[in-house]
């Protein structure tokens, strides 16, 4: 294969974003580290749920439940054996006396999460459009609700502290690069356009023998799997989990930051949690210093809402940056559906 | 070149970076970190201690500071919200903090107090009241309040003893470790003097409709003589008013989560009748220190002090302040020793000791009723 | 299990039924007209609510005042949100809509903790409204059952009003197909504001009613009833009136029967039974008690 533009174009970026992870593990505080791990986790969540909800047209609002799956199994994993015992007694054996390090917590996490939604998918993604929303907002309540009231498994609400610091830049960067380059393979492979076409038209696509049951469910898992291995570098970076954790609110906030994006486009959804993260950071200061709490939020909802009625596609619609896009797709964009008249009935 | 705004992130993060701190000088005040939820569920407790933070630094300065530097607060909002208190944690410890204190709740604390021990800075919680913190976190958290056990023990036995309580059920906020560890401590209390707990119901934190447990507790007979409710403030006055409306009498007894002008406003003047609670002792002492902060804190704020974690966040100021004058230096790990050897420290809430094992304050507790809305101290509870 | 004890459970979900009735009934209407997912509506709600503590509590104006305040500052407040907010993008995908109104909410919940702070505030009602009567050996508040004549007035009304006037076939009109209402010369912008504006003053009302059975008023409490809204929509089949009564009722009853008669140690998985069966209601009816089912089309 012939070095093309596009592979240039992704070698610097991957250059400047592993440039700025050494410079950052090298020189930057804590906090400013920490701040840089949750908008690369955010960047991982939301480039997943633009796969899953952008690409297919899936509405789900279940992120944070697999999150917490993700979150809870990695963190028992890696929890230090001789503090388990009593902290959690209502283990298995065999569990009590492991002490996993951070990958292969993190993987199962991943795996776990992806198996509930396989399982939680089965029924649930027969639903459609709000039906499916409310369908997954009920299952982050629900596993909220179990995991809170497994006492010896999870501590309940008390929730799980002392958790080993583990996560580092490397990793969730590392991650992010995985998540993207996975979910970017399958956009631009014939999954992707069998996603696509789903979602423009769920019929059509059927007819030209898309097999959509199996196709979403696979999408949906695969966002569940990122967002499983997401609750799990979260977990090991702040170090403490409860069923709180991951809110209604963060749901919320994921699809903020895909629809901002542009659903469907990676890149895009990357971008809109990245600012996201920094600008509620960056405003934190101004808030303090003014003494208005509340304010950073504020300015958020106005630019959110200011963002779509300007720019309703998001940043990108559903495509990329046309220097990162490979050449047979730079001509052409997809549709997006807002300039499709279509009506459901 | 769409680079360009990558580099120029990158480039702006690397200035930002490298920025130096500067040498301390002198006269360059010392700084303490104030992590308090001004926003969110949370705010009623952690506002006032932070108020009450504010006027004890204000009143050290104006009298010249500690080791003749001003005490300086940097103050975080945490929003009621894990991920944002450890951020908090995390950019407090960055900027050259000599302590931090805050937050009412303990998985607040286990949120934020972990980054202060990793970092070799003490943490003292102005309210959160689990006696295994100082355990969980290490050798660096301190509390400014008691135990869980301690309040929960004082009314068990106040019931028991004076108002005469024999049988009691329990309602308990399942969403919340605070008010399960104080439940917990409670019926093992009642149950060792020879009490008997009922039966138990349960709600979750935001619950606005207590209607289906107010049913049950109306057909339990015959009645019982109280029903305890472990909650936070946002539920305290709610449930009060619900179950008066349905016109049952019994006494409610509970804990600090109760130490709110709400169990009194909600219900209102008719209603808020017959509730007892153990909570932080200020209020009936008659110690000077006591009645001298309640003025001051008029002076400044223009109302009396909303509750009593208003003096705690004021005897955290206190106990930081003390530390650092103790160990004539600002260094961290100086305060963290001098804070540990603390002894007979003249706070508002009950002179404070580090002497137990579990580093957890022998404090005295407070028993406050509630008739016709209005606040009195019934009694003083001691540990043994 | 005396028989009273079991009529006051039901009593007890007739009123929590009564209340998201009547807020998923705006909710409802909203999604029916312009196929929007307004998160927005739990903080009409809340507005609602603190107008009702103004006027009661601060001015000391008397009850009707504050029936009439609630149900027109209701009203204006979603037109003006449908003007700023939504109007412009009618055309937008859906999920833009659901996302608009969840930065409106934010943006209303921030407002709201900017000026009015956060704390929680008493919220009471006069005292005849907080009485008790005895019904067969339960009790009910005067509040309480103002509060289910009123629901089930409203509901009767509101219904009345869509089948038999000209505005409200506009909105029938309207929400059956758009272009094909405006061709036929219905004003369906028109159409539309009279639809935020009726479910704005039934928020507006629905917090009223809500903040004085609570009794606790505060800048977040909008959306805990939103989202009750939002699933007994959903379990109704989003779009349809009645079937916005049916959700409501039955998520009331579920919620209190689930913690009335499961033992007491279930209580707090009260939320996730509640999520299960809705799940389950909308697997064996995909659309719902009473919504249509979305035609496929090619």
């Amino acid at each position: 294969m012939s070095l093309q533009r596009h592979h240039l174009a992704w070698g610097l970026l991957a250059a400047a974003v592993v440039a700025l992870v050494a410079f950052a593990e090298a020189r930057l505080s804590g906090y400013e580290r920490t701040v840089m791990g949750f908008a690369g986790i955010y960047a991982m969540l939301a480039i997943s749920l633009s796969f899953s909800n952008g690409l297919t047209g899936l509405f789900s609002l279940g992120h944070p439940a697999f999150m917490m799956v993700g979150g809870y199994v990695a963190a028992i994993l890696t929890f230090p054996a001789n503090r388990k015992g009593f902290m959690l007694p209502a283990l298995p054996e065999w569990m009590a006396t492991l002490e996993w390090s951070l990958f292969p917590a993190t993987l199962a996490g991943g795996v776990a999460a992806a198996a509930v939604a396989v399982i939680a998918g089965f029924p649930v993604l027969r639903l459609r459009g709000h039906y499916l929303a409310v369908a997954t907002l009920g299952l982050i309540i629900i596993l909220r609700v179990v995991i809170n009231n497994a006492d010896g498994v999870t501590r309940g609400a008390l929730g799980l502290n002392g958790i080993p610091r583990h996560t580092d830049l490397w990793w969730i960067f590392g991650w992010l690069a995985l998540c993207l380059f996975v979910c970017w393979r399958l956009k631009y492979s014939s999954v992707g356009r069998s996603l696509l076409a789903i979602r423009e038209n769920e019929m059509a696509a059927a007819c030209m023998g898309v097999p959509r049951a199996r196709a979403k469910l696979a999408a949906f898992a695969l966002g569940a799997f990122f967002a499983g291995v997401g609750g799990a570098l979260w977990a090991h970076l702040l170090t403490n989990l409860t069923p709180g954790s991951f809110s209604i609110t963060l749901a919320f906030m994921l699809v903020v930051m895909v629809v901002v994006g542009g659903s469907g486009s990676l890149i895009g959804a990357a971008i809109a949690a990245v600012a996201i993260t920094f600008l509620s950071e960056a405003l934190r200061p101004v808030e303090q210093a003014v003494g208005a709490y509340g304010l950073v939020q504020i300015v958020i909802a106005v630019l959110l809402i200011a963002m779509l009625l300007l720019r309703p596609q998001g940043l990108f619609a559903s495509a990329e940056p046309a220097l990162l896009r490979p050449a047979p797709f730079r001509a052409r964009r997809p549709r997006h559906p807002s300039q499709v008249e279509k009506r459901e009935v | 070149m769409r680079f360009s705004s990558v580099l120029m992130a990158a480039s702006a993060l690397a200035l930002l970076g490298s920025v130096v701190p500067s040498q301390s000088e002198a006269q360059e005040p010392i700084r303490v970190a104030a992590l308090s939820a001004l926003t969110g569920g949370m705010s009623s407790l952690d506002g006032p201690s932070l108020k009450g933070a504010e006027l004890h630094v204000d009143q050290i300065n104006e009298e010249g500071g500690v080791l003749g530097r001003p005490l300086e607060l940097v103050v975080f909002d945490t929003r009621t919200d894990q991920q944002v208190t450890a951020t908090a944690a995390q950019e407090a410890v960055s900027s050259g903090v000599v302590a931090g204190f805050g937050q009412s709740d303990t998985t607040f604390v286990m949120a934020a107090a972990p980054t202060f021990q990793d970092a070799g800075i003490p943490f003292i919680t102005s309210g959160a009241t689990h006696p295994m913190l100082p355990t969980w976190v290490g050798d660096h958290m301190f509390m400014a309040a008691f135990g869980d056990d301690d309040q929960s023990y004082a009314i068990a036995d106040y019931a028991y003893d004076t108002l005469g309580h024999r049988r009691v059920y329990v309602w308990t906020d399942n969403s919340m470790d605070f008010t399960r560890a104080l439940t917990a401590f409670f019926k093992e209390r009642f149950e060792e003097r020879g009490g008997e707990i009922i039966d138990e119901d349960f709600f979750m934190m935001g619950d606005t409709d207590f209607s289906a447990q107010i049913a049950r507790l109306e057909a339990v007979d015959p009645a019982p003589d109280a029903v305890f409710i472990s909650a936070i403030p946002s539920e305290a006055g709610l449930s009060v008013r619900q179950i008066r409306e349905a016109g049952i009498e019994m006494d409610i007894i509970s804990g600090d989560g109760f130490d709110t002008e709400l169990v009194a406003s909600v219900p209102g003047p008719d209603l808020a009748n017959d509730v007892y609670f153990s909570t932080h002792t200020y209020l009936a002492d008659d110690r000077p220190e006591v009645q001298a902060f309640i003025d001051a804190y008029e002076a400044k704020f223009g109302h009396a002090p909303e509750n009593s974690f208003a003096p705690l966040g004021y005897d955290a100021i206190g106990l930081i302040a003390n530390a650092i004058e103790q160990a004539g230096s600002d260094d961290p790990a100086a305060v963290r020793d001098a804070l540990a050897e603390t002894r007979d420290y003249p706070a508002v809430t009950g002179t404070i000791s580090y002497t137990r094992e579990n580093m957890v304050p022998p404090k005295p507790v407070s028993i406050i009723s509630v008739h016709s809305a209005e606040f009195t101290v019934e009694d003083i509870w001691r540990p043994e | 299990m005396t028989s009273s004890y079991l009529l006051q459970q039901v009593l007890n979900g007739l009123v929590l039924g009564s209340v998201y009735a009547l807020a998923a009934v705006g909710f409802s209407m909203i999604y029916g007209i312009v196929r929007l997912i307004n998160f927005a509506h739990g903080d009409v709600l809340m507005v609602g609510a603190f107008t009702a503590f103004g006027i009661l509590l601060v001015f000391g104006f008397p009850l009707w005042a504050a029936v009439l305040a609630v149900l027109t500052i209701g009203a204006i407040l979603a037109m003006l949100i449908d003007l700023v907010a939504f109007r412009p993008q009618r055309n937008a995908p859906q999920v833009n809509g659901f996302i608009t109104s969840l930065g409106v909410s934010i943006l209303m919940q921030n407002l709201g903790i900017l000026l009015l702070s956060g704390r929680p505030r008493p919220f009471n009602l006069p005292d005849w409204l907080r009485s008790n009567l005895e019904i067969a050996g339960a009790r009910m508040t005067v509040l309480e059952v103002v509060t289910v004549v009123i629901t089930l007035v409203v509901l009767a009304g509101l219904t009345l009003f869509v089948r038999g006037t000209r505005l409200g076939i506009g909105m029938r009109a309207t929400a059956e197909n758009p272009t094909a209402a405006r061709l036929m010369g219905i004003r369906v912008n028109r159409a539309i504001a009279t639809a935020f504006a009726l479910g704005g003053a039934l928020a507006g009302l629905a917090g009223l009613l809500y903040a004085g059975r609570a009794g606790q008023i505060h800048p977040l409490m909008g959306f805990v009833p939103g989202l009750k809204a939002f699933v007994a929509a959903v379990i109704g089949g989003v779009g349809s009136l009645v079937g916005a009564v049916l959700g409501g009722y039955l998520l009331g009853f579920a919620e209190v029967l689930f913690v009335g008669l499961m033992p007491p140690a279930y209580g707090s998985y009260r939320d996730a039974f509640v999520f299960g069966l809705l799940i389950l209601i909308l697997l064996i009816m995909p659309n719902g008690l009473m919504g249509r089912a979305a035609e496929e089309r090619a």
